[in-house]
């Protein structure tokens, strides 16, 4: 509980420091420029903002990464999880850690074309990076994250492998408008239906699509809400009978489907796809009640993200990666590699609470 | 508990209790119009693994709107619902964890979402602070220290508590093909306590009555002040047994989303069922058609196929319409009326 308390005291010094000889009028404003401008005022070190888009176990992992880089690089990592995560609580956060004497951002931008300007003009004052979800029109340094489309590519083959002989499957999802849940989606799609890779493919919600012996029935959304992402998936099976097989997008997907399934006594007979690395899921896999899941690595997010706007914040622009793009490789999780991916996750986590 | 006085005071006349039951009417008209439509686009829906789901949601969703209710019939609100769900829910996993057994768990946590109820009560007639400002700021409070007790970690039950878990997602006894859920038969006994005690008991009357007129009540000798708090105590201990049924059923906890605008959902279960928010009116029944509408819709919305961006414009839409033709028949029956009365009187002059 001291290390926020003693970050409060040096932005207020700060913000005092620099508005005294200003009318008070204009007080917010300049200690807002001034703290932003001079970053070394209150402290020499290399302060870093890592920003999450949410609220979400995921995130603990990418954080558990950027405290283990904040340890093994002495920098300063203030670790955010806006909530609501909406791209205007996002930017308060942002604009108040600025107040607070931050000198490097990284950020999983909610909105990443609405969020373009204001990202462009944080590239004016510290260093900035995105990660997990990219805004690639924006002056943003580089990007850290897993190709979205491919590991949907990577989530779809699991299906394709258990159902050799196709059928229905239907897609489950927190929501569609962040850019990693569209090619999530369509990289899914894709692989069921056998197309050949291309990411810029937009298939609409509601368009019938079939090939391969697959048929896409449904795409649900559930707003984060845990119960809804429940209920989405046993209004499915009544509509869908014959319903072969189902993917979950987002973390908390495949958990809802593996209760909805056991409600409705089907558990076995509809083949899971999942994403990410809830224990819900893990144990779905070792029981084999889900098929496997796709991990992104998020310890790699936080650490590389931390790593890499240290070596900025020093002038060292060799890190930057070919093309502005750090791809790091998704994780197929199933029967056969789980026990190592739960032993290194759990070590990848200790590794971050030091701190 | 033998002031007549109360008692008198809150009878309503003739006229107002026939409005109630046309309230009921109404929400049952617009039930009875989705059920068939869904039904007859896709007879999938009358199968009884669906009744089933929409059964189990109408539960527990009802028993946070009939909470919900005892503040709106007071002429109060309760906004602190979702946050007294989450922070219920949030709890439970942990203690069970530390190693308390199930039943002094649930307590636990059931005297906790009480004793919130009695704050709110508290300040609100003892300090005189407004039942919106009180409740916001429990909204504010709980959904913060929920975050702050499991950091942000995604709790639940695992496989471990399939025993306790039946609470939510048992079926203990069939009607024909269809398994009753757990859940349904504990909204049955809350809707049916709740109304006895709305209804029939002295002081459900008070409650009434202090709705339609705090003054008059006063002056009539009703206790204002600890029916008030009763009001909030027993919304706050549905929100958490609704918390507790939530988080059996769903089995995964997210502190930050947990029961987000789920008080939307009672409120708007409990005012569709016919509770004005002026207070002073309110129908057990009504509240849980209103659950099970709003409930109805998000299912029947899966069932057709309608794309799930249109979903809360289709929900809107319904509500509203639901809305509009209630008051319109209303308003017809009310004109037929007067028009009978007049004629009576020009009968009697002639």
């Amino acid at each position: 509980m001291t290390a926020p308390n003693h970050l409060l005291r040096e932005g207020l010094t700060a913000m005092i420091h620099s508005a005294r000889p200003l009318l008070a009028a204009l007080s917010m404003g300049a200690a807002l420029l001034a703290a932003a401008c001079q970053p070394g005022q209150a402290d020499d070190g290399v302060r870093i903002a890592y920003v999450s888009n949410g609220v979400d176990p995921f995130w603990d992992v990418a954080a558990a990464g950027a405290r283990a880089a904040e340890a093994e690089f002495g920098v300063d990592v203030e670790v955010v999880f806006p909530s609501p995560a909406t791209a205007e609580v996002q930017r308060q956060k942002v604009q108040d850690l600025l107040v607070r004497g931050i000198n490097a951002v990284a950020i999983s931008p909610v909105d990443a074309e609405n969020m373009t300007p204001f990202l462009d003009t944080l590239t004016e004052k510290v260093h900035l990076i995105t990660h997990d979800s990219d805004a690639p029109k924006s002056k943003r340094r580089c990007f850290i994250g897993v190709d979205n489309y491919e590991a949907g590519r990577a989530c779809g083959e699991l299906l394709v492998e258990a159902l050799p002989d196709g059928g229905e499957v239907a897609i489950f999802v927190g929501r569609l408008e962040q850019d990693n849940a569209r090619l999530r989606r369509q990289g899914v799609i894709d692989a069921l239906l056998g197309r050949p890779a291309d990411a810029s493919r937009s298939d609409a919600v509601d368009a019938a699509l079939s090939g391969n012996g697959f048929t896409i029935v449904a795409t649900r959304t559930d707003d984060f809400d845990a119960a809804r992402a429940k209920s989405n998936v046993e209004d499915t099976l009544v509509k869908y009978p014959e319903l072969a097989g189902v993917a979950g997008l987002f973390a908390y997907n495949a958990p809802a489907c593996v209760e909805a399934l056991k409600g409705a006594g089907r558990l076995g007979t509809v083949a899971i796809a999942s994403f990410d690395e809830q224990d819900a899921t893990l144990d779905g896999i070792a029981a084999g009640h889900v098929l496997g899941t796709v991990s992104q690595n998020p310890f790699q997010y936080g650490y590389e993200s931390v790593r890499i706007l240290k070596a900025l914040c020093e002038g060292d622009e060799s890190v930057l990666p070919e093309g502005g793009i750090l791809s790091t490789p998704p994780t197929v999780v199933k029967k056969d590699n789980l026990e190592a991916f739960r032993a290194k996750l759990k070590a990848d986590i200790a590794s971050g609470s030091g701190k | 508990m033998t002031n007549s006085s109360g008692a008198s005071l809150a009878q309503p006349d003739a006229g107002s209790r026939l409005a109630g039951w046309g309230k009921v009417l109404g929400i049952f008209g617009l039930l009875v119009a989705i059920v068939v439509t869904t039904g007859a686009m896709n007879p999938r829906f009358f199968g009884a693994e669906n009744l089933e789901n929409v059964l189990q949601r109408t539960a527990l969703f009802g028993i946070i709107g009939i909470g919900a209710a005892f503040p709106i019939v007071t002429a109060g609100i309760d906004l602190s619902i979702g946050s007294v769900i989450a922070l219920v829910a949030t709890c439970l996993p942990p203690l069970l964890d530390a190693g308390v057994p199930a039943g002094p768990a649930v307590i636990a946590v059931l005297l906790l979402a009480a004793g919130l109820g009695l704050i709110h009560g508290l300040l609100i007639t003892r300090l005189g602070l407004q039942p919106f400002v009180v409740t916001l700021c429990g909204l504010l409070v709980y959904r913060g220290v929920a975050r702050y007790i499991v950091d942000d970690q995604t709790v639940g039950f695992g496989d471990s508590y399939d025993g306790l878990r039946t609470l939510a997602t048992g079926r203990p006894f069939s009607i024909g093909a269809l398994d009753v859920p757990a859940p349904a038969l504990v909204l049955l006994a809350v809707a049916v306590l709740a109304a006895i005690f709305l209804g029939r008991s002295v002081w459900g009357r008070w409650m009434l009555a202090l709705g339609r007129n705090p003054t008059a009540a006063r002056y009539a000798g009703v206790p204002v002040e600890r029916v008030t708090i009763l009001a909030y105590v027993i919304c706050s201990l549905l929100a958490g047994v609704g918390g507790v049924l939530f988080a059996l059923d769903v089995n995964s906890v997210q502190p930050a989303s947990m029961g987000n605008f789920y008080e939307l959902y009672a409120i708007a279960a409990a005012v569709l069922g016919g509770c004005s928010l002026r207070g002073g009116e309110g129908s057990i029944l009504g509240v849980v058609l209103g659950a099970a509408v709003m409930r109805l819709l998000y299912n029947s919305i899966v069932l057709l196929g309608i794309p799930s961006q249109l979903e809360f414009a289709i929900v809107g839409g319904v509500l509203l319409l639901g809305a509009i033709a209630d008051e319109v028949v209303r308003r017809l029956a009310e004109a037929r009326r007067a028009r009978e009365r007049a004629r009576a009187r020009t009968e009697r002059t002639t």
